[in-house]
């Protein structure tokens, strides 16, 4: 033990030694000031001041990186790179930004590194977590979700993203397109006959062989959607107060009765689509009405359920191309 | 400490013992028939008790009954399969061990099949059951050994657990990482900590089910000369029974059991631990519950009754919707804990205080040279620290930092990463005087705050209040955790106090305490705030994740308070850890003297796992550690633990922040990585 003891201090030791003065930045100088001020407050009630249109972004949830793409801003910063490339094709990333660490603990060093001049956060994170990314620049926080008007905190995420990267321009013309779109869904799906059609949208896990099923119920954004396009949510489960998602088995599928069910899996995560694999054999499932009318539509992959206006609109054309077959 | 199972005690009730034990156990097949009975009306469809009626007279509606045959009944005979095989493996592993500690939980084996299947998640291979089942027996079978091998067979019982649970919290945690690497997977990291008895269809329970009838067998067969251990090795040996070969087939065998259990519903905690537990009062009534052959299917009835009725429990309590997210372990945890507690209070205790650990004596040299090693060494880790993260930095940024003209991402990495690196060496050094104090007051090797429970509680009081006060303040959070750790100290030390802290009943109430607060932190982040994947590893598992100077200042001042009392009144604790008698004979209030340290465990116990979360390990690793190293005497001890537990989390902390950066593992589920190796070496050494 003492032997151990001795090596360690002589590792360290050395190890001082060669780590021993020199810089990696240099010392501070002052700073100089731009004109053109933009002073924004964001859903933690923070005032959030900005020397000018944000360039170097950071995001810290996939929802917000989706906004500033669509929004023509290619961020510096994204949490989990894999996972956004995985889950959300419908904005594919346009650049190659760092990768800043998971979701829910991003990394302070990495995205300090990063010198950013807006940090783009949402309330999912630890407050303290939030004043700590506050001392490295302005920190915009929003509410990823809201259950009782998800696709108006959709919007009104975007707009705050926009004001404060300078492309307000943008978000009008990329709202007025989301707002035809679900015009025109809706008219397409009156036309087919198919207004008021009873929908379920789900996703669906497997974990250690049992599978868990989330309802989107109309608090989810996908749900404020299918209701704008005038379709009639058939969850009964509660959601919860941000997302709208809640849980259920394959049993509680039986009280869905007789509607058209909607998923969305993805073949770069195998767990994430019980539907086909694990639920196939399931004499439950097999045995729902909707399934043996065949009237279960996997959308395409890689539409993120919780992103921006775009992935939303992509939504929107896949449930009418499900629907009007 | 020695362990024993209870010698049964033969009385003239002995007689009818045939006629009773068959009652007894027509009592309990009743019993699990009903609760499965009602099992089958609940879920989440609507089928209840007039649709299962409906289906038994051949009326029912076709998707009734495939909600019936396809999930209530796989469910249901899953519930009651798994109780059965952790029931019957808990109690031949009791047996062997002759430990009523002793079962799939304590010996590792559950730890290391879900760890085998942690493995094969993480390298996406897509596994049919059995062959999954092969993997996780083969991780069950290999911690059973290393558990078996380090604390030798037959010998020293207290080492067996020791190395069990040591082991099991080291795979725990590295299963934890393992799948935290797996960021999507989060949500699943509480599906896997606690296994869930939903199936779809037979085609589990089926492939299962033959596993577990081919162990049980073997153990009825083993089941005379497994009687035989009970007489003691020596005892046995003049019988005739080889000893060693049947031990090393019983575990087998009771790995097996627990195995299929494990593949089929996850890791069910405590039923393995439990029913044995609640069969005993039975076999001293019952003579034929004594032998083997009678207890091991009791036993499995138990586990089944367990099982079904705390699914039965869950589903009768909270609506079906939110009862699919919660795990069946959580549930058989809290029923679990409530029985150890009660059994463990009920049982006689019969172990005495053990001899002190026979520890060469130390010069004062080797303390001053071990103390000067581990304090550069701490400063070294304190540097690497501060230097090593997603960002190197240099001295040099340090020094301009110190002295404010520092640039800006430089400013901003160290005053986020100096807190960080401050709560783990304080939470750290807390834990491990924490540890050191509540070992001197007990004189019970086992005991730790995380183990008697003491760090469960803070951690329940603080989720209480962050969940209910969402935006609570250091202070008041401090508070709450020391209010849900004093709560539990005075239910597991007041239990335990009853004829002077007696170690089995301090360990048992303990283990049931720690787990039980366990279940219920995760019960309330499931209920309140099931996606927040963060708050759930803060509380579980211990994370240093955006602390700031505010939140390490109540640590900070515990902790400078507790040195100076553990360093003021170090002879009275080497008297307390002497033995009961000593410190009478010398005139010393034992009781107030007592009172008062434990008290500033307590308060240190909570002061970390409010800066840090539950960090388990340290208590138990940084003092006896520091016995070997220096001797028993507080004077020396203290320091040296003091020093090894900052070492300790701060090293953890950094690797967890680097190893897999820029994502980041807690601090505990390094802890336990480090510590666990460590701590299995000590126990390897001090065999000699």
């Amino acid at each position: 033990m003492r032997r151990l003891l001795l090596t360690a201090a002589a590792a360290t030791a050395a190890a001082l030694t060669l780590t021993a003065c020199g810089t990696t930045e240099p010392a501070a100088d002052d700073t100089k000031q731009t004109a053109e001020r933009i002073t924004l407050t964001d859903d933690t009630g923070t005032k959030v001041e900005l020397d000018g249109p944000a360039k170097n972004v950071v995001g810290t949830e996939w929802n917000v990186v989706e906004s500033l793409i669509c929004l023509g801003v290619a961020p510096v910063g994204v949490s989990d790179v894999k996972g956004y490339k995985t889950w959300n094709t419908a904005v594919p990333l346009k650049n190659e930004p760092k990768d800043v660490g998971t979701r829910g603990e991003p990394s302070m060093d990495t995205i300090a590194s990063l010198k950013p001049d807006l940090i783009l956060a949402t309330t999912d994170l630890p407050p303290a977590a939030i004043e700590q990314l506050r001392k490295v620049a302005p920190v915009l926080t929003v509410h990823a979700a809201a259950a009782s008007d998800p696709i108006g905190q959709m919007t009104k995420n975007l707009d705050l993203i926009a004001q404060a990267t300078g492309t307000t321009e943008k978000a009008g013309t990329l709202k007025q397109q989301f707002q035809a779109k679900l015009d025109e869904g809706k008219k397409a799906l009156a036309d087919a006959g198919r207004a008021g059609t009873p929908f379920a949208f789900a996703d669906g896990y497997v974990v250690s062989n049992q599978v868990s099923i989330r309802p989107y119920t109309s608090g989810s954004l996908l749900g404020g959607v299918n209701e704008k396009l005038g379709l009639k949510n058939a969850w009964t489960v509660e959601g919860d107060p941000a997302y709208g998602l809640g849980t259920t088995d394959v049993e509680g599928l039986t009280k869905l009765g007789d509607v058209e069910f909607a998923y969305i899996g993805n073949d770069g995560d195998k767990d994430s689509n019980p539907f086909t694999g694990a639920l196939a054999q399931d004499k439950v499932w097999t045995s729902l009405p909707f399934v043996q009318k065949g009237n279960v539509h996997r959308l395409p992959d890689g539409i993120w359920m919780f992103g921006g206006p775009e992935s939303m609109s992509k939504y929107v054309d896949a449930v009418v191309a499900a629907l009007k077959k | 400490m020695a362990v024993t199972a209870t010698t049964p005690a033969i009385t003239a009730s002995a007689v009818r013992t045939r006629t009773g034990a068959a009652a007894v156990a027509a009592a309990l097949v009743l019993l699990v028939a009903a609760l499965a009975a009602v099992d089958i009306t609940q879920g989440t469809a609507a089928v209840g008790a007039p649709e299962v009626w409906k289906a038994l007279t051949g009326r029912s509606d076709p998707a009734d009954s495939s909600v019936l045959i396809a999930s209530r009944l796989p469910r249901m005979t899953a519930g009651l399969l798994v109780g059965a095989l952790l029931g019957m493996a808990g109690a031949a592993l009791q047996a062997v061990s002759r430990n009523v500690l002793a079962s799939p939980d304590t010996l590792a084996v559950n730890a290391g099949s879900y760890f085998g299947l942690g493995i094969a998640a993480v390298t996406g291979v897509s596994l049919p059951l059995l062959a999954s089942s092969g993997i996780a027996f083969a991780g069950g079978l290999a911690a059973a050994a290393v558990v078996l091998g380090l604390s030798g067979l037959g010998t020293g019982t207290v080492r067996l657990v020791l190395a069990g649970s040591a082991l099991t919290l080291g795979l725990t945690a590295l299963t934890e990482g393992l799948l935290l690497l797996f960021p999507q997977d989060t949500e699943g990291v509480y599906h896997w900590n606690q296994g869930s008895i939903a199936q779809h269809g037979f085609d589990g329970v089926l492939q299962v089910a033959p596993i577990g009838v081919v162990a049980l067998i073997g153990l009825l067969l083993l089941a005379r000369r497994i009687d035989a251990l009970a007489l003691g090795d020596d005892a046995a040996r003049g019988l005739g029974v080889p000893v060693r070969s049947t031990r090393v087939t019983a575990v087998v065998l009771a790995a097996l059991l627990s195995t299929a259990a494990v593949t089929l519903a996850g890791p069910i905690g405590f039923v393995g631990l439990c029913a044995p537990a609640l069969v005993r009062p039975l076999a001293r009534r019952f003579r034929g519950f004594t032998r083997t052959r009678g207890s091991l299917p009791v036993a499995g009835l138990t586990g089944a009754a367990l099982v079904i009725g705390s699914d039965v429990l869950l589903r009768a309590l909270v609506p079906s919707d939110v009862a699919v997210a919660v795990p069946t372990g959580v549930v058989t945890s809290l029923v679990g804990a409530v029985f150890l507690i009660v059994m463990a209070v009920r049982v006689r205790d019969t172990a005495g205080s053990t001899a002190p650990d026979r520890l060469r004596i130390r010069t004062r040299g080797v303390f001053l040279t071990t103390t000067a090693v581990l304090a550069v060494v701490l400063v070294g880790v304190i540097i690497a620290a501060v230097l090593v993260g997603d960002s190197k930095l240099l001295l040099g940024d340090v020094v301009n930092w110190a002295q404010g003209r520092a640039g800006r991402t430089v400013t901003f990495v160290l005053d986020t990463r100096v807190p960080r690196v401050l709560a783990a060496l304080f939470a750290g050094a807390a834990l491990a005087l924490a540890g050191t104090l509540i070992q001197a007051v007990t004189r019970n090797p086992l005991a730790e705050p995380s183990i008697l429970g003491v760090s469960g509680g803070a951690a329940l009081g603080a989720v209480l209040l962050v969940t209910t006060v969402p935006l609570a303040g250091t202070w008041s959070v401090a508070g709450a955790a020391f209010a849900g750790a004093a709560g539990a100290s005075v239910l597991v030390f007041g239990l335990a106090a009853r004829g002077g802290f007696q170690q089995n009943r301090l360990v048992l109430v303990g283990f049931g305490v720690a787990t039980g607060s366990a279940a219920l932190v995760s019960l309330l982040i499931i209920l309140t705030d099931p996606f927040n994947a963060t708050k759930a590893l803060t509380w579980l598992s211990g994370s240093t994740y955006g602390r700031n100077l505010t939140d390490v200042a109540p640590l900070a001042a515990v902790l400078a308070v507790g040195v100076a009392v553990a360093v003021m009144r170090r002879t009275e604790l080497d008297l307390v850890s002497l033995d009961e008698d000593t410190p009478r004979l010398l005139g010393l209030s034992l009781g107030r003297g007592r009172f008062g340290f434990l008290a500033l465990g307590v308060l240190l116990t909570a002061t970390a796992v409010a800066a840090a979360g539950t960090i388990g390990f340290v208590g138990l690793v940084a003092p006896h550690a520091a016995r070997a190293l220096v001797g028993r005497q507080h004077a020396r001890v203290v320091p040296v633990a003091v020093l090894l537990g900052a070492i300790l989390v701060c090293t953890a902390d950094l690797v967890g922040r680097t190893v897999i950066a820029p994502a980041q593992l807690g601090a505990g589920v390094m802890t336990a990585v480090i510590g666990t190796p460590y701590f299995l070496y000590l126990l390897v050494r001090s065999r000699r």
